[in-house]
């Protein structure tokens, strides 16, 4: 396949920008999704060692990429101890 | 306010702190943890920990009073009947989550 692929853009060079932008898509998906699974902090791959990942964020940590009126230099409520 | 005299100092200044925070509570403030629209997670949880901080405190010996702040929050933002239910669970002994 990769035979035929070689053959075709050796006759049609202007497909080149066409596998840079596809793959750049490819690629900007699977890297979102893999931030989501391992980093998102909703997400617990193993409950016994890691049950509530949420509560690792701190109160000006931000995960979103663009928020849009929130400043994230607040202070953080109060938490006892447990 | 009077500052306690029996507490050692920076437990007595974080209940003032709370203290005055919960006189002048308005409103569930924003919590980093949870940004988005949905504030589910934000209501449960601060439910678990109004009782796992009573739970620890009063194992303590300590003052309850600093938990408040996690009820007023929760009470803010959970839907009546939600709380309703886990306060049955909890009394049933059948509360699903951990404390």
């Amino acid at each position: 396949m990769l035979v035929t692929i070689r053959k075709q853009l050796r006759n049609h060079p202007a497909l080149i920008p066409l596998f840079f932008f596809i793959g750049g898509g490819t690629a900007m998906s699977m890297l979102y999704l893999a931030r989501l699974g391992l980093r998102n902090p909703d997400v617990s791959w193993d409950r016994k060692n890691n049950p509530e990942p949420w509560n690792k964020l701190g109160p000006t940590d931000q995960y979103k990429f663009f928020a849009v009126s929130m400043d994230y230099s607040k202070l953080k409520k109060d938490r006892p101890d447990f | 306010m009077q500052a306690r005299r029996d507490l050692p100092r920076s437990r007595a200044k974080m209940s003032e702190t709370i203290q005055e925070k919960i006189k002048t509570y308005r409103t569930a403030p924003f919590d980093a943890r949870f940004p988005n629209t949905n504030q589910t997670r934000n209501c449960y949880q601060n439910y678990l920990d109004f009782h796992r901080c009573n739970k620890a405190l009063s194992s303590k010996g300590q003052d309850v009073a600093p938990c408040d702040w996690y009820q007023r929050v929760y009470k803010s933002l959970c839907p009546t009947s939600w709380v309703g239910k886990w306060d049955e669970q909890i009394e049933n002994g059948n509360f699903p989550g951990k404390i």
